[in-house]
């Protein structure tokens, strides 16, 4: 070291100054390329190249962990972002796919003007929005006319703002008079919303994110927040009380590893598991009987029902040890503030309805619900999957209302000022249920939105081969690169988050508020706008008349919302969302009055901002009671056998990638940070015995499909079971089309295969 | 569209739609909340996480990472890369895993985020023969002097964590300088601001104390290479013992490095140049040929070179890495063999056989054999396993003799002397067989290259059996040569030279180069 200090003294002797021509270039075109300055706004410094004019945060497109964004303006246009310091989701802090929120929408693949296959197996040819919405309307129309209103479907997503959700499902019912719809969601979120409707009375996570701060023993059940929502595990983090976090997973997770107690059980024995838990804790007089006399019903029933989950044959079935499940009990016992959190590990069961109950259920009967740091938690995944549980107008009508009430029909019908009789009272189907409706040649027009089914439906292989038999398939995207939209006969470019306004929902109810940062590319069209298109192009265009912008919608829903469990009538606008950091459902008018006003905003309501449900004991159910709701667990439907003795799990593979990676994929940052090829992860002793290498490829084979994966050896799973990340297109072309008889929800973390080298 | 004034215009409501679509109205419709705030906002999260003051004479500042805190969510990756304005494709932090199990069977899993260790002897520094590195004497930090770099990428060689990175584009190296122009202000590099656990903090460490406990042997955390090659300041911390047989997750990837074909091309041309002067200088025959072709020979090499640099204008301020860098001290040594050997050259042309030829061309030989020696050490310097000592020099040696020997049978035969041209086949085929049979015994017996010969199975299973068929051919032609002529001689030394660009390439690309730990 002092070699070379002496020999820069030495040339900074021959050199008089820096700026100077000298051997050494201190400054330059090169090095001005990377100086930072300071960047105002509360920015710190930045880069110079990048310097804003302005900043405003908005929502994140990704998860429903519903992160606040600092854009970085220049001349109204995004040029970065950075996490927001002051959201109260997110603390400053962002997972790297929000960090990459803006990457996406630069792709050089984005879809600029519609595209028409002309003829089936031809090509996608450029058209435009006159032509396109000329052709939409007249193919469905003829398929409306020939085949009637239960001839076309459409598959959403949970990716749009709750008032293009609202509007889709409204054109579509109302304006075009079709029946079937439903939404990506089913396939996420599904289970916790029936969960929540039958227990609670309504589809109702009542947590805030303080929970996750405030609890002295958390419980993770089939979750992964580690990397699958990273910034709630940041609030778990910051938990002061050195919380036991208890982790329930067939693998050894990022979170398990970060657990105090991993239960690594047999897949699908969560259900007996969970019960053996009621058990013990009966036994170990853990149940807060006043709260369950008077807060619930069906508990007696319940209590009955466990009696027959002794530790013995819990045990048998999970894997683990007696001990340990008198340990796991004890946790929730002794805990004062116990919260029980869960996500896709439960919600893609083939009983996962009663196994999210099952966990409602452990919160009831210790009473660990309505106060802080406690509560039955489902962590949802995607940006907007509780507005679309809440406004999509798919099987529900539209506001959370159901279409064969008369009075909900009046009011809906009164609120978006439409003739009653547009409402149709038959339920729509189903995802698989449509799914199904192609295959038997009812269903033969479809319209994919935000979607890629062709990517991530269950048993993928019959399902592209179903999507054959459409008549006419018309997929919206913001590309016209997925495997989706690759199948359309129309693609119609939409612009993406970032290119619109609206408002998404997260995981803890907060709405929050997403803007527009960036100009779409050429001819798309934000989903908003080409709903606003095909209303006027199908003639249904006056029953829209209000529908004037998202913010307008925004306050038709409202109206909706009015003595609804989730009413929003005392939000203000836009601006009382963005100048409060979001805000939480419920706030009705009055209690939006009640509070004070802010010192920061003169025009708009301060709102508390962290606010949990069922304080004060009362449930959604007629009689303000929650419900404890049971079923003898079933076997999952392809266990392993002697031909195919290996159990696959599917999952997050890791933070940056999300769902089918069609955006992800498109950021180079986010793809150095997963694996670029489709891995398995394999236990030691199951490589040892099949003779498969580190990093070799491997085949898989299920009873449907073949794939090859490279070999990952590790001991986070169990032997007999492997693990596949979902992100990679092949992979489910091997799952098992098995769903949850109440939710529908498929169940995606279970099939039998068998693997060899490849 | 009628534009008469007075008369409302029909707007179509596809181009309505179009035109909202293009129009951006956040910032007038919405709260601009920061506007006036010029703090940093973020302050009130790292204000723990960076030291108070400034490093003390003898200190640094360096990056401690605590595991226990850091689950993988990968957030500082692409903080740096939004903070720092890097390029799409570019990211100055990498996660790793690393993969093992406990003690009690459990397994364990650990993300290890890194970034530029700010070494205490940084080996890009050293090797770097430009001074485009620079360690900061007030915060330590290794700084690098993006408009002073030539793009010659010897310091990606030489840095074992991988750190700096070349970018085409640019035709530079660039690396993280952990945010110094924040720190000198009292702001958290991206990393710090950005991580959500916290894990990644600045502390002060004594660079001396850095320096002294950085024993052979020793190691920042499981998968990285020996500390006391560079002494890299970044602490990895963690309460959980660390399993004695965790691993980086992509231990068992194998992949093909860079092939640098200017590099190949370079070190082949030179080594046959040099080659041919020493044959001259040792046999005292057909001195003019030989010198003349080896003159050409060496400026080829050194001309393919330039290529390799991304700025090749700067390459004149070589002479400041002398002191430290191997590289400075080839482009020196070259530059002297070929000053010497132009007159060398002259004058065995202008006085054939005389004394001042021999003596000329005695002083390039010897240069030309110092400047093969620095070739060597350039990759000895980066101590990677398959570039070590006798890799190194007993291939660019080998070569030199073998394509020395080789040409110079061809301008034996060429001038007539066939019985010079006979003995040099002969010499110069054995060196062959020696050389198939050292890459061969490197790919039979790989000892400390195991990395490398399970590279070379995976990706390049033809190349040994190659180089095999073109030594057959030499052979062949050799025997053809001194059969029927010397012209049989020029496919001989073609063969070979083929034969050496494959031993060269395999030696690029199936090199293991040391990281920090990878993920899957």
């Amino acid at each position: 070291m002092s070699g070379s200090a002496n020999i820069r003294d030495r040339i900074r002797a021959l050199t008089p100054t820096r700026d100077l021509l000298s051997l050494r270039a201190w400054r330059g075109p090169l090095t001005e390329e990377l100086v930072r300055s300071p960047g105002q706004f509360g920015l710190g410094q930045i880069p110079t190249t990048l310097a804003p004019d302005a900043t405003t945060t908005t929502v994140c497109g990704f998860c429903s962990t519903g992160c606040g964004l600092n854009v970085h303006l220049k001349d109204g246009q995004a040029v970065n972002l950075s996490a927001d310091t002051t959201y109260p989701v997110n603390l400053g802090m962002a997972c790297p796919k929000g960090w990459e929120a803006l990457t996406p929408l630069s792709s050089p693949d984005r879809g600029t003007t519609p595209l028409v296959r002309r003829r089936r197996g031809g090509l996608l040819e450029p058209s435009d929005w006159e032509s396109a919405m000329v052709l939409f309307c007249e193919e469905l129309k003829a398929l409306k006319a020939k085949h009637g209103p239960e001839s076309v479907a459409f598959l959403s997503t949970g990716q749009i703002p709750t008032e293009e959700m609202a509007f889709l499902g409204c054109l579509f019912k109302f304006g075009m008079g079709f029946i079937h719809c439903d939404s990506n969601t089913r396939q996420c979120m599904a289970t916790s919303h029936v969960a929540y409707k039958q227990s609670f009375g309504f589809d109702a996570p009542p947590f805030t994110y303080a929970d996750f701060e405030e609890s002295d023993v958390l419980v993770f059940i089939g979750a992964n927040p580690c990397i699958a929502h990273p910034i709630m595990w940041q609030r778990v983090m910051r938990n002061p009380h050195s919380p036991e976090i208890i982790v329930v997973d067939p693998r050894a997770t990022e979170t398990a590893m970060a657990a105090t107690q991993h239960y690594a059980i047999q897949p699908k024995s969560d259900l007996t598991l969970l019960y053996g838990l009621a058990h013990l804790l009966i036994e170990m007089n853990a149940v807060k009987r006043d709260f369950v006399d008077a807060h619930t019903t069906g508990y007696e029933e319940f209590a009955d029902f466990v009696r027959n989950f002794p530790p013995a044959r819990v045990s048998e079935a999970t894997g683990i040890p007696e001990e340990r499940l008198r340990a796991f009990a004890r946790s929730i016992a002794n805990g004062q503030r116990v919260s029980f959190w869960w996500t896709m590990g439960v919600n893609q069961g083939h009983e996962s309805t009663r196994t999210a109950q099952a966990i409602i259920n452990l919160a009831l009967m210790t009473g660990n619900i309505g106060r802080p740091g406690t509560g039955a938690n489902s962590i949802t995944g995607q940006c907007n999957a509780m507005g679309s549980r809440i406004f999509a107008n798919v099987t529900s009508l539209v506001g959370a209302h159901d279409a064969t009430n008369p009075a909900h029909r009046a009011k809906v019908a009164r609120s978006l000022g439409i003739h009653e009789s547009v409402i149709p009272t038959q339920p729509s189907l189903a995802y698989d249920q449509i799914v199904q409706g192609i295959a038997d040649g009812q269903i033969k027009g479809l319209w994919v939105i935000a979607t890629n089914s062709s990517h991530s439906w269950i048993h993928q292989s019959e399902f592209n081969a179903i999507l054959d038999k459409l008549e006419f398939l018309v997929v919206q995207d913001l590309y016209p690169t997925t495997e989706t939209a690759q199948r359309a006969d129309l693609y119609l470019p939409a612009a993406g988050w970032g290119e619109k306004e609206g408002t998404f929902i997260n995981s803890e109810r907060r709405i929050g508020l997403t803007k527009k940062v960036r100009r779409a590319p050429g001819q798309a069209l934000s989903d908003f706008s080409i709903f606003q298109l095909i209303a006027h192009y199908w003639g249904c265009g006056d029953m829209f008349s209000r529908w004037t912008s998202p913010e307008a919608t925004f306050q038709l829903l409202k109206e909706i919302s009015r003595g609804q469990p989730y009413d929003i009538t005392g939000i203000a606008d836009y601006r009382h969302i963005d100048e409060s950091g979001g805000i939480q459902w419920p706030l009705p008018e009055e209690t939006s009055d009640a509070v004070a006003p802010s010192v920061s905003s003169a025009s708009t309501p301060s709102v508390e901002p962290e606010r949990r449900l069922f304080e004060d004991g009362q449930f959604f159910t007629s009689d303000g009671r929650a419900r404890f709701l049971f079923d003898e667990p079933r076997p999952m439907a392809e266990r392993p056998d002697d031909a195919y003795p290996f159990l696959l799990l599917t999952g997050r593979g890791t933070s940056a990638q999300w769902h089918t990676n069609t955006r992800t994929a498109k950021s180079d940052v986010l793809r150095k940070l997963y694996p670029a090829r489709c891995y398995v992860e394999i236990h030691p002793d199951d490589a040892a015995r099949l003779g498969i290498e580190p990093n070799a490829p491997v085949r898989i084979a299920s009873r449907r499909a073949e794939i090859t994966a490279a070999a990952f050896i590790t001991p986070t799973v169990q032997p007999g079971q492997i693990f596949v990340p979902m992100h990679y297109g092949e992979l489910n072309q091997l799952t098992f089309p098995s769903f949850d008889p109440h939710s529908r929800q498929p169940s995606y973390k279970a099939c039998a295969v068998r693997i060899e080298p490849a | 569209m009628s534009t008469t004034p007075g008369l409302v215009n029909e707007v179509n409501l596809i181009d309505q739609l179009l035109a909202e679509q293009r129009s951006l109205t956040a910032v007038e419709r919405f709260a601009r909340r920061h506007e006036a705030c010029d703090a940093p906002a973020q302050a009130r999260y790292y204000h723990d996480l960076i030291p108070l003051s400034k490093p003390a004479a003898g200190q640094q500042y360096a990056f401690a990472v605590d595991l226990d805190a850091c689950t993988g969510c990968k957030a500082c990756v692409s903080a740096c890369h939004s903070l720092n304005g890097l390029e799409e494709d570019e990211t100055w932090r990498d996660i790793g895993l690393l993969v093992g199990s406990m003690p009690d069977e459990r397994p364990y899993l650990q993300t290890v985020t890194t970034a530029c260790h700010h070494c205490a002897e940084p080996g890009c520094l050293e090797g770097c023969p430009v001074m485009a590195y620079e360690k900061d004497a007030e915060t330590g930090i290794v700084r690098h002097l993006d408009d002073q770099c030539i793009g010659c990428q010897y310091c990606t060689l030489k840095c074992p964590y991988g750190v700096p990175k070349y970018s085409s584009r640019l035709g530079i190296v660039r690396k993280c300088d952990m945010c110094h122009e924040r720190l000198a202000v009292g702001e958290a590099p991206a990393c710090v601001q950005a991580c959500p656990h916290e894990a990644i903090t600045i502390r002060l460490v004594d660079i001396e104390e850095v320096a002294t406990s950085a024993h052979p042997g020793t190691q920042m955390i499981s998968g990285a290479f020996d500390s006391s090659y560079t002494k890299p300041t970044t602490t990895y911390h963690s309460l959980k013992p660390l399993p004695a047989n965790a691993a980086p997750a992509d231990a068992h990837q194998l992949r093909l490095e860079h092939a640098h074909w200017p590099l190949i091309l370079m070190l082949i041309s030179t080594q046959m140049a040099v080659g041919l002067f020493v044959v001259a200088a040792l046999t005292r025959a057909a001195e003019f040929p030989l010198m003349a072709a080896g003159f050409a020979a060496l400026n080829a090499g050194l001309f393919a070179a330039v290529f390799h640099l991304g700025r090749p204008l700067g390459a004149w301020r070589f002479f400041l890495g002398l002191r430290t860098s191997w590289m400075s001290r080839e482009i020196l040594a070259f530059s002297l063999t070929a000053t010497i050997g132009a007159p060398a050259v002259a004058a065995s042309f202008l006085f054939p056989g005389s004394g001042l030829a021999f003596a000329l061309n005695l002083i390039t030989s010897m240069l030309g054999l110092v400047s093969i020696f620095t070739s060597a050490m350039i990759y000895v310097d980066t101590r990677r396993a398959l570039w070590s000592p006798v890799h190194s020099f007993g291939r660019f040696f080998g070569t030199t003799a073998m394509l020395g020997i080789m040409g110079s049978a061809v301008v034996f035969g060429a001038s007539g002397w066939t019985r010079g041209m006979q003995w040099a086949l002969a010499t110069g085929m054995l060196a062959h067989l020696f050389l198939l049979a050292a890459g061969y015994a490197g790919y039979f017996f790989p000892k400390r290259t195991r990395q490398s010969a399970h590279t070379l199975r995976r990706f390049l299973p033809w190349l040994l059996p190659a180089r095999a068929i073109l030594f057959t051919i030499s052979g062949i032609t050799s025997i053809l040569a001194m059969q029927t002529g010397w012209p049989f001689a020029i496919a001989a030394l073609l063969s070979c030279t083929a034969a050496q660009l494959l031993e060269r390439y395999a030696f690029f690309t199936t090199v293991h180069a040391y990281k920090m730990p990878g993920g899957i």
